[in-house]
């Protein structure tokens, strides 16, 4: 008998075929022509094809802003930005509807100087330097009062829409307003702090701790586990143990825990799913900075708890999801989990 | 310079590129697919797929034989299974409950080479008045709370097998986008007293900008606020929650603005995989006076990438006004019927 479970932060059904479980070999993946290595314009010595860098974590020589070698991480702005820096948002009414001007930063994180299309296959200490490349810009943006909230997200893969440049890397995108899931996510938080005066996730924790059936790897300060309610097959989410809204303000150990899980998963991923097409994202606390504890988010500090979450793409999305919202997973979370956790990895 | 809209019923903000507008040339449309093996939906296979639930059989004839126009047979690999009780129940901090509803298949044709944009308006007609006989006959099993009507066209929307066929799921709760409709809409009815469908029709006939084609009773236009490029909806003029309830008279008038919307959009992108789905009001007593049930038609043009997963707002390449230009001025002759 299928089961439908309800994601209990935003309150979403999802059909868990427990039936005909798909296995990990029931899946397949594509791969699209790649763009030349030597045309790729985020390897080492070829900074001159992106725009001028914002930052970059150098070792020793060449300044930060320096635009030449000598780099292990880079941001820079997108070279297609989906939103533009310049201009202010001049939010209007056009009849019914409600629209603004297109403003927002949209940047790339370069995670390796060499030519690695997979994250996978960088070192935990790499992900990690760009993952604290990515705490700096999320810093620096935040100070800007036009934007609410900043999107850390991660396309490896045609189908996952990477493109065809084969060069790991991820991208922040800084929006004028907090994105309609992010919301869903705050209003369910809330409506559980509010009965019970706790954090759902850290609940959520507990329990997959008790339970250990959807959970794939533990650290001290980090937890990987496949969500009860999973939309999608091997869908991974990786949490701090220890609550807090604001990756921004992650613990050091965490941090660095999180790479290492993070690099972990990643890794399983690929050896269970041969090399599947993923998205990642961050699902962090909105902008406060310039805005104060002001409005509805008053307890954001305790009810919302940053994850981060790892779909690899290995299902079509089709008109029922589309029209519902509402997804059939053909593998249960347990039997995803219990194959990561059994995956061998070297 | 980009613009953010803001669909005024979800409250969901997309990103339109009004900067470097993408059109129909910029999107690879993948070929037609060709399933291999004997098909279950063809004339003479009917004893390959589970009991048939309604056909359409002029001359009569036994269930399991030839002799039909239309069939809808329980789907073989059902995502619900109908029997059994809802079992609602709590796991710690979790909700679940069993896997029951209903998941139907209608087989629009029984020509393995027809396409659904090519089947006579009468065909389409009588796929819809399936859809309706189905709708309505589900709706008296009290575990089922929504009836969704939707299709998948190629592989990249979803399809599995090519002949034209539409699915039917009815489902033990509502789902979330349809309650986010539901909500949405109910709010501006409470503060106005008017259907915001009624008042987003009103303004996209004023503006003639988005409207792609219309007839006596229906209305297609690339929606203000489209999440994908060439996203089409089909609204009917008629203030009604419930699809269900549509007057006889109209179901050739959706026949043919569904037939005629697909036919333009295969003029305009040369016959790309799609997905459409019928929004109505959920299976209750009441009547929703705030809703207004229409057609989500979604070309698969596009990668959903991390961004969208994250957020839920969509990047659209494709301003509307342009889409619904290049549908409006495709070549497109009405059927002689």
């Amino acid at each position: 008998m299928p089961e439908l479970r309800r994601d209990p932060l935003i309150g979403r059904w999802v059909i868990i075929a427990t039936d005909r479980a798909k296995r990990p070999v029931d899946f397949v993946t594509s791969q699209e022509e790649p763009l030349p290595q030597g045309d790729c314009p985020f390897c080492e010595g070829k900074e001159g094809a992106t725009p001028q860098e914002i930052m970059a974590v150098r070792g020793n020589g060449g300044a930060n802003g320096s635009n030449g070698p000598g780099w292990s991480v880079r941001v820079v702005p997108s070279i297609n930005p989906v939103l533009r820096i310049e201009g202010q948002l001049n939010r209007r009414a056009k009849g019914i509807y409600d629209v603004m001007d297109g403003i927002g930063a949209h940047e790339v994180i370069v995670e390796t100087p060499r030519h690695i299309a997979n994250a996978a296959d960088l070192s935990t200490e790499q992900l990690h330097a760009a993952f604290q490349a990515c705490i700096g810009r999320i810093a620096d943006l935040e100070q800007d009062p036009r934007f609410r909230y900043a999107l850390w997200f991660k396309n490896y893969g045609d189908i996952a829409g990477a493109g065809k440049i084969q060069h790991s890397r991820s991208q922040l995108i800084a929006t004028p307003v907090t994105p309609l899931r992010v919301k869903e996510e705050l209003v369910g938080a809330r409506r559980y702090f509010d009965i019970k005066e706790r954090c759902l996730v850290c609940d959520i924790v507990i329990q997959e701790q008790e339970a250990g059936t959807r959970i794939v790897l533990e650290s001290e300060h980090a937890i990987a586990l496949c969500p009860f309610a999973s939309r999608f097959p091997f869908e991974v989410w990786i949490l701090p143990k220890r609550h807090g809204c604001d990756f921004g303000r992650v613990h050091p150990a965490a941090l660095a825990d999180v790479a290492r899980l993070f690099k972990q998963i990643l890794s399983r991923l690929k050896a269970a799913l041969d090399d599947p097409a993923y998205n990642a994202l961050l699902h962090t606390a909105p902008f406060r900075a310039q805005r104060g504890k002001i409005g509805h988010w008053k307890t954001i500090e305790d009810d919302y708890h940053w994850h981060i979450e790892l779909i690899p793409r290995l299902t079509r999305v089709a008109g029922f999801e589309w029209g519902t919202g509402f997804y059939i997973n053909p593998t249960p979370p347990e039997e995803a989990a219990k194959y990561l956790r059994e995956a061998a990895v070297e | 310079m980009s613009e953010l809209r803001r669909d005024p019923i979800s409250g969901r903000w997309n990103i339109i590129d009004t900067t470097q507008p993408v059109g129909p040339e910029g999107f690879e449309v993948e070929p037609p697919m060709q399933s291999a093996g004997k098909c279950p939906f063809c004339y003479g296979n009917e004893a390959m797929t589970p009991r048939e639930i309604y056909a359409v059989r002029p001359q009569g004839g036994p269930p399991t034989g030839p002799g039909w126009n239309l069939r809808v047979v329980p789907n073989k690999f059902p995502a619900l299974q109908i029997e059994g009780d809802l079992g609602r129940r709590g796991l710690g901090v979790f909700d679940l409950c069993n896997g029951v509803g209903a998941h139907e298949v209608i087989i629009e044709t029984p020509e393995h080479d027809r396409q659904f944009a090519d089947l006579s308006v009468p065909q389409v007609a009588e796929v819809i008045r399936a859809y309706i006989a189905r709708s309505l006959d589900l709706r008296g099993d009290r575990r089922l709370r929504y009836t969704l009507l939707f299709k998948n066209y190629g592989l990249s929307a979803g399809a599995t097998l090519e002949h034209a066929h539409s699915q039917l799921i009815a489902l033990p709760i509502v789902p979330k986008r349809v309650q986010e409709e539901l909500q949405g809409a109910g709010r501006y009815f409470d503060f106005r007293e008017r259907c915001s469908y009624c008042d987003v029709l009103h303004q996209e006939l004023q503006e003639d900008e988005r409207v792609v084609c219309e007839n006596r009773s229906f209305v297609a236009y690339c929606p203000y606020v489209s999440s994908f490029p060439f996203e089409t909806w089909i609204l009917p003029r008629e203030h009604r929650g419930d699809f269900a309830k549509i007057t006889p008279d109209t179901v050739t008038d959706f026949a043919r603005i569904l037939k005629e919307t697909l036919g333009r959009l295969r003029t305009v992108l040369g016959n790309p995989p799609y997905n459409f789905v019928i929004h109505t009001a959920p299976i209750e007593p009441r009547e929703r006076e705030e809703y207004h049930w229409h057609v989500e038609l979604i070309p698969k043009l596009t990668k959903i990438a991390g961004f969208e997963w994250g957020t839920g707002f969509y990047i659209n390449p494709t301003p509307p006004e342009l889409a619904a230009k290049h549908l409006r001025e495709a070549a497109w002759v009405p059927a002689a019927v």
